[in-house]
Formats: structure tokens, C-alpha cells, sequence
């Protein structure tokens, strides 16, 4: 009788206790959402204010876009957070590139850099904590959190017309993406990468008395006579640690916009082309016609899976050297040896095209810069970012290419940089990096995998292109 | 005598078993801490063993030239013998001395013979950019460089410690005196409220990190040291309260007792009689916490985040390597120059697991 009781008591206990704590974090939840419910309508107001400032400038009087306001001083001793993935040397950079602008504004950009970005941000976003502006390599990762509408559309923040003056067409097409209702321009572009690069070592090239091949075809005969001369002509390298293989689908998809038009790799990246597709087979069979040869790559096709992207280049600056010929984007420059010089020691070509009727087409990536928090200095930050003058320094110190119009050629410091930002500008199609378009679970998932599978001869050409499809099914 | 043999030989069994864990796990701390030492181009190039006198090939100033244009594809003949052209690449050997390209393009083959090699290039590069900052070289729009030093460890450092000192006290504290509770206390409720804690052990902690966010976000505690200090606390409380709990239930009743009739308050027993009695205990519960603390990337980066004020050393550290893993090979000096505080911790507090404080405690 007592057991029983004791029992009953114990029992109830228990359930008090676990209705107090559901109760507790139901509370907290509430108060969560209230809390969050709160600042909602500001920006509405503050999108209001904007219009109003916008028609303002327009008709001629007024105060300014947020930009010109910032450079007067209105905003002096505000603070702007800004989360982004770039750490070192590269936020060194940005500091030197954006220090200006806080002296003239007294705005203070507190800039936090993190290698682990991708996986934050959207845990700072669900919790609460997101920054005023962050800085995508991936615009995939910014399209699914602009989906849950906590991305500001930046349509009426932003002078669409400066824009339309300061962007070519592509680049703001790629910023515009679903909104929780419709689209919205989810972000502006502030720095690009070219990838359709062919870098090789310019003065033994020239002593050897190659020629920069113009073609496909003039590229695999040069591949050829030098494979004939005692050297594999390419150096080439996937892997990266978890992220292995994505080197690899650069090469696809670089090939992929020279044997397709611009609209099936379109269709590609948003799945509506699968992988299995004739296309898509032709690219990386093309892809195949050098990695596949062992004669064609140093250290044959089995090294190429494990040799560090970032070492691969490497046998280039051998003396002589061990490989020839390197895609990668610029970036690659950082990993070159410090005593390697741009334009005499080492150049690039441009990545020959295939079939003549796709033009000249360049692959880019780049960062894309999204607004979370709506305050005019935020805003003015953000149109900042729309000009060249943002990015400036950056530019002299090399390594990136801005995608603004008004970034004069004469900012690069090197002919190789230079010729970039002209190959950009001049190019016939641009498009950017599939794979990080993509969804996460393909472009960072089944797209990797499946290209080092099938080059480490784990899997056929096909059942690798099946694999790789399979990330859209589930 | 046959008995005390047999002991002996299991006495040995165990320790060579013992010796060879331990080299198991030295064996690459010892490669990480010598590769710390060297230059990032040797690092890429050969393994860390080379830096011990080893025997390689080596030139021995002979190379045979074949004709320019001979055909690679085909066997090639060098001497009377014919090769392949990948024997070649491999090095073939000959009568001793081993053929191998030197330069393919100009169709040289190097004679190799081998020899003893002992040239240890070692440097402290790795530590000097590690502790005092990488110099980046930046362009001027003039054309000429300007070198920028970066911060080094030491803020990180000191952010670092004044996160895991709390982090470390505040938890034991609370969790001694939860244990003394449930130990010795009756009050209602007390054994369902031990299984609640208990269970939380297996909560993981990635499951709370969006919603303590979130409340964190409304109290304004994101990038706070108070606010990190509560997240380890929370996060470490129920595995030291377990802990702290199993040891105190474990002290003789008698003593208590005998405090008690001397007319001792729960906080005098638990002041003069629990917490000097349980140091053992709480140096090594200590010792698991700051570790842990000391380690962590996940809680810091999610509460704390990355500006240079905060910034923990995990974070700074992962931050070394560049923004495209380009200075991967600073990672050899960091990790150990991270490692030294724990160490210290683990030699200072290392005397009390072995001092039994319970020696005669009641005896007497």
C-alpha cells in the first residue's frame, strides 16, 4: 500500500517536472517569436522611405541615395557586421579595400571571417543571429535561404538603373532568385573569379617554341608534340579533402558550354537536363580525351585523385618543367611560388573553344553579398559594394576580378590580370560555376563524387553519370 | 616458482602490448612534431623520416645521353639493354646503379648509385609565423610591395583562457553541489530528478545549438564571454554532476555522521569535509573540462564567432591555413603550440590522481 503510494507520488512528480519543462521552452519559443514578429514591420517602414528617397533622387533635389548620405557623415559611428568565408590573406585584403570607406563614412564594417561559413550562416540565420551583410561563394547556399524569405530583396534598395549601368546583364540575372513569394534580387556581385584559364610557363613554352593553340583540336596536338617531346603536358589535380573532385567538374562544365548552348547548361544546373544525358556524356568524354591518357598527365591518370588541387600546379614551375599546361581558375596564383613572376615566369590562355557556334564562353564564380538586416547604413554599405571604388585595392593587389563596369582595366597591376577582366568583359556567354549552383546535395555532393569515382576507375563513365543524378532524385 | 614465472611472462605480454599501443599513438605525433619543423616545400616533397639518416639514391655525376629523337613510345635501348619507357620513369637498375630519367625532353638518363643521406633542413619558420603573425605581401598600386604582419597567437590565447577558466570552474562548482544533494540530502524527488540529469548525457549538444541561439539572439548574449561561459557550463553540467555524484555517494557515512552530532551545517560538511575529501575528483573532472573547453571549435563558433576580440584559438588556428587551405603546413607548429597549455594543466593537476586522500581519513 505505501510502495504503491510512494509509487503515485513519484509518478506525479515526473509529470509535473516534464510539464514544467515543456511549458518552459514553449515559453521561450513564444517569446522567441514575438520578439521576432517585433522588428518585421521596420523594415517594411524602412523600404518605404527608401522608394521615397529613391523618387527623391530622381526628381533631382533631395538628400541622396544611402551611399552619398554615408559619404557625408549622416551614419558616423554606426556599425555594420559582415560574415563572409574568406580568412588571412584574403581578409587582409578586404580591410585594405573597404578602409576608405570607413575613414570618409565613420562607418564601422566589423568584417568576421570563418572557414567554416557554409555551415554557419545558416545556423546564425535559423537562430536569429544573422549578420547585417554576408558574403556567398556559393549562390546555391544563398538561393535556399532566400527561399524562406529571410533574405531582403534588395530590388527597391538598390538604384536598379545604376546597376543595370554598373553590371553586365548575366551577373544580375544570377542574383535574382525565388523569394518566399516570387523574385527578388537576392544579393549584388562584388567579387569574380575567372575559371576558363590555362596557365602554363610562359618562358620555357616560348623557348621550347609551342604556340598557344587557338582551338580544341590546336590544343590536343600541342598535348600531343609535347607528350612526344618527353613531357605529359598536363598537370592535374581533385584533390581537396571532403570537397575532392571539384576541380573535376570545372572541367565539365567548362567543356559543357563549348559543345552546348548556353541554355542546356541552363537546364543542366537546375536538373532539368540530367546527367545522363548525351550532353553531359559528351563533355566528360572529351574531359576523358587528356585525363585518361596517361601519357597526357603527369603522373598518369591515377595520380590525379590524389595530388592536392592546390599542388598540382606545381611541376610547372620546375626547372624544366615537369608538366606544361594547368586549368584552374585565378585564384590558383596564391599557390604558385613566391618567386614565380605573372607575365614572364608564368601566363595563361584561354580554354580553346570546341565547336565554333557556342562562341566564346567564360565560366565564372564569384562572391555574391546579401542583406540581412535593413538599416540605412546598411544600405549604404551595400551600395558601396556596387562600385568599383569597393573593391579597388583588392584589385591592384591581384587575385580577383572585379564584375563592375565602372573598374577600369588600367586598376590591374598585371597584363595577365588585366586580360582577364577584358576576357570577361568581352565574353560571349557568361556563366557561372555549375556546380555551385547547384544544390548542395548534388553540386557539393554526387557531382564530386561521382567525377573522382570515375577517374579513379571505380566506376564506368556511366554508372558514375548515374550516380551523379541520383543526388537529384532524393 | 612455476606460478610466479607464469605471472612474470603475462607481466611481459601486457607490456610489450602496452609498448606498442603507446608507439601507435606517438609515432604520428612524433611525425607531426618533426614535420613541424620543416620548410613547407619539403613537407610537400618527402615524408618526415627523411630529416634521419637514411639510404637513397643519390647522382653520381654519370648520365648517358641518348639520341634526341628517339621515340618514347617504343623500347628504348641504352647500353645494349632496352628499356621501357615507364622502367625508366621508375629507375631500372643495372649492375648496382640504378638508370633513371633526368631530364626526359633532352633524352638524359642519370646513373644513381646509392649512399647514406643525412641532411636535416630544419627551421623554425613554422613557429615564428604560428606565434608572432604571417607577413602578407600586398601590391601598391605604384607597382611596389608592402608587407602587413598578421596578429599572432597570443590575444587568441589569452580569449582562450578566459573562456575555459570559467567555463571549467563554474560547472564543477554547480555540480558539486548537486552531488553533495543527491548524495546525501532526501527531498522529495530527488532520484527522478538525477534521472533527468543523467539523461541528458545523451542529448547531443548539435540538437540545442538553433534554439539556445535563438534565446541567446533575444538576450543579447551572442559573441559575450558570459554567454559562452553559460553554453559550456549547460553543455558539461550533467556528465560532472554524474561524475562529481559518483564519487561523493561513494565517501563513508560515518564521517558525516560524526559531523553532524558535532553540530556541522551542510555547507560546513560540505566546505571543510566534501571538497578537500574529493580532489582527486575534481582534479580529473577538471582536467576532462578544460580539455574539453580548451579544444572546442563547434560551441565557440556557433556563440562566440570569429572577430579578432573573442576569436578562440581552434578558430585562429583553423584560420592559419588561408582562405583555400594554401598554408595547410602551419598546422604541424599550431597544433602543438595549442597543445602546451593542456599539458601544463595535465602535469600540474596529475599529482592529485595519484595522491589517495582517503587514507586514513576514518581510521583514525
Amino acid at each position: 500500500m505505501k510502495k504503491t503510494k510512494t509509487m503515485g507520488r513519484k509518478f506525479a512528480l515526473l509529470l509535473v517536472l516534464c510539464l514544467s519543462f515543456t511549458m518552459m521552452l514553449s515559453a521561450c519559443g513564444g517569446g522567441n517569436k514575438a520578439a521576432k514578429n517585433d522588428p518585421a514591420p521596420t523594415p517594411a517602414e524602412n523600404g518605404a522611405t527608401g522608394n521615397n528617397q529613391g523618387a527623391a533622387n530622381g526628381g533631382g533635389e533631395g538628400t541622396g541615395s544611402p551611399l552619398d548620405l554615408a559619404l557625408k557623415g549622416e551614419y558616423k559611428g554606426t556599425k555594420v557586421t559582415m560574415f563572409g568565408p574568406f580568412v588571412d590573406a584574403d581578409q587582409v585584403k578586404f580591410e585594405n579595400s573597404i578602409k576608405e570607406f570607413e575613414e570618409k563614412t565613420g562607418i564601422d564594417i566589423q568584417y568576421e571571417g570563418s572557414k567554416e561559413f557554409e555551415a554557419t550562416i545558416n545556423v546564425r540565420v535559423d537562430g536569429g543571429n544573422a549578420p547585417d551583410i554576408a558574403d556567398f561563394p556559393q549562390p546555391g547556399l544563398l538561393a535556399s535561404i532566400a527561399k524562406t524569405g529571410k533574405v531582403i530583396d534588395l530590388t527597391n534598395v538598390l538604384d536598379q538603373e545604376k546597376l543595370k549601368a554598373n553590371y553586365n546583364q548575366s551577373w544580375l540575372d544570377m542574383a535574382t532568385m525565388d523569394g518566399k513569394d516570387g523574385k527578388i534580387m537576392a544579393g549584388i556581385w562584388n567579387r569574380s573569379n575567372v575559371k576558363s584559364l590555362v596557365w602554363y610557363p610562359k618562358k620555357q613554352f616560348e623557348e621550347a617554341g609551342y604556340e598557344v593553340p587557338q582551338t580544341w583540336d590546336e590544343m590536343m596536338t600541342l598535348t600531343e608534340q609535347i607528350a612526344k617531346d618527353g613531357d605529359p603536358a598536363w598537370s592535374i589535380g581533385i584533390e581537396s579533402g571532403a570537397a575532392t573532385g571539384w576541380s573535376a567538374t570545372d572541367w565539365v562544365e567548362d567543356i559543357m558550354l563549348r559543345t552546348t548552348s548556353p541554355e542546356n547548361y541552363d537546364k543542366w544546373v537546375k536538373g532539368e537536363l540530367p546527367f545522363t544525358s548525351p550532353e553531359v556524356k559528351r563533355a566528360v568524354e572529351i574531359m576523358s580525351g587528356i585525363w585518361l591518357n596517361p601519357d597526357y598527365v603527369y603522373g598518369g591518370t591515377k595520380s590525379i585523385v590524389t595530388t592536392a588541387f592546390g599542388d598540382a600546379a606545381a611541376p610547372l614551375f620546375d626547372s624544366p618543367p615537369k608538366a606544361w599546361l594547368h586549368r584552374q581558375g585565378n585564384f590558383i596564383t596564391s599557390f604558385f611560388p613566391e618567386t614565380a613572376k605573372v607575365d614572364e615566369d608564368y601566363d595563361w590562355f584561354y580554354l580553346p573553344p570546341i565547336d565554333e557556334q557556342y562562341g566564346k564562353p567564360v565560366l565564372v564564380a564569384g562572391d555574391i553579398y546579401a542583406m540581412f538586416n535593413d538599416r540605412p547604413e546598411v544600405r549604404a554599405v551595400m551600395e558601396f559594394f556596387t562600385t568599383g571604388e569597393s573593391i579597388k585595392s583588392w584589385v591592384q593587389s591581384g587575385g580577383v576580378i572585379a564584375p563592375m563596369n565602372d573598374a577600369p582595366l588600367d586598376w590591374y597591376m598585371s597584363e595577365s590580370d588585366r586580360r582577364m577582366a577584358k576576357l570577361v568583359q568581352e565574353a560571349t556567354t557568361l556563366r557561372f560555376d555549375g556546380s555551385d549552383l547547384m544544390p548542395g546535395k548534388v553540386g557539393a555532393g554526387t557531382f564530386w563524387k561521382g567525377m573522382t569515382d570515375y577517374v579513379s576507375g571505380t566506376a564506368s563513365l556511366d554508372e558514375a553519370l548515374k550516380q551523379m543524378q541520383s543526388g537529384w532524385n532524393n | 616458482m612455476a606460478r610466479s614465472a607464469k605471472r612474470k611472462g603475462s607481466k611481459t605480454i601486457v607490456n610489450i602490448v602496452l609498448g606498442f599501443i603507446c608507439l601507435l599513438w606517438l609515432v604520428p605525433t612524433l611525425g607531426l612534431f618533426i614535420s613541424s619543423f620543416r620548410p613547407a616545400a619539403d613537407i610537400l616533397q618527402t615524408g618526415w623520416w627523411n630529416v634521419f639518416p637514411h639510404q637513397a639514391w643519390k647522382q653520381s655525376g654519370e648520365t648517358v645521353q641518348l639520341s634526341k629523337d628517339l621515340d618514347l613510345r617504343q623500347p628504348i635501348e641504352v647500353n645494349g639493354k632496352t628499356f621501357t619507357d615507364d622502367q625508366l620513369k621508375q629507375g631500372v637498375m643495372v649492375d648496382g646503379e640504378r638508370l633513371m630519367w633526368e631530364n626526359r625532353r633532352q633524352r638524359t638518363l642519370s646513373v644513381m648509385e646509392r649512399g647514406w643521406e643525412f641532411k636535416p633542413d630544419l627551421t623554425l619558420d613554422n613557429y615564428k609565423n604560428v606565434l608572432s603573425g604571417k607577413e602578407y605581401k600586398l601590391k601598391n598600386p605604384d607597382g611596389s610591395e608592402s608587407v602587413q604582419k598578421g596578429t599572432g597567437l597570443s590575444q587568441a590565447f589569452w580569449n582562450t583562457l578566459t573562456i575555459a577558466v570559467p567555463a571549467t570552474v563554474i560547472p564543477i562548482l554547480i555540480a558539486s553541489f548537486a552531488a553533495y544533494a543527491f548524495a546525501w540530502l532526501r527531498f522529495p524527488g530527488r532520484k527522478t530528478l538525477f534521472v533527468v540529469i543523467i539523461a541528458m548525457l545523451v542529448i547531443p549538444l548539435q540538437v540545442a545549438l538553433i534554439p539556445v541561439l535563438k534565446d541567446f539572439t533575444s538576450l543579447g548574449l551572442n559573441g559575450s564571454y558570459l554567454g559562452i561561459w553559460l553554453a559550456h557550463t549547460a553543455f558539461g553540467l550533467p556528465l560532472v554532476t554524474y561524475f562529481m555524484y559518483n564519487f561523493i555517494s561513494q565517501l563513508p557515512r560515518d564521517l558525516f555522521e560524526s559531523a553532524f552530532i558535532d553540530g556541522a551545517s551542510h555547507f560546513t560538511i560540505f566546505s571543510r569535509l566534501i571538497l578537500p575529501l574529493s580532489v582527486p575528483a575534481l582534479a580529473s573532472i577538471g582536467i576532462f573540462q578544460f580539455l574539453w573547453v580548451w579544444n572546442d571549435y563547434l560551441v565557440s563558433l556557433i556563440f562566440i564567432g570569429n572577430q579578432p576580440g573573442v576569436q578562440v584559438m581552434s578558430m585562429k588556428i583553423a584560420d592559419l591555413v588561408g582562405s583555400r587551405g594554401n598554408d595547410w603546413h602551419l598546422l604541424t607548429s599550431a597544433a602543438f603550440i595549442s597543445m602546451l597549455m593542456p599539458l601544463a594543466i595535465f602535469f600540474l593537476l596529475q599529482k592529485y590522481f595519484v595522491r589517495g586522500l582517503m587514507g586514513g581519513s576514518i581510521k583514525g
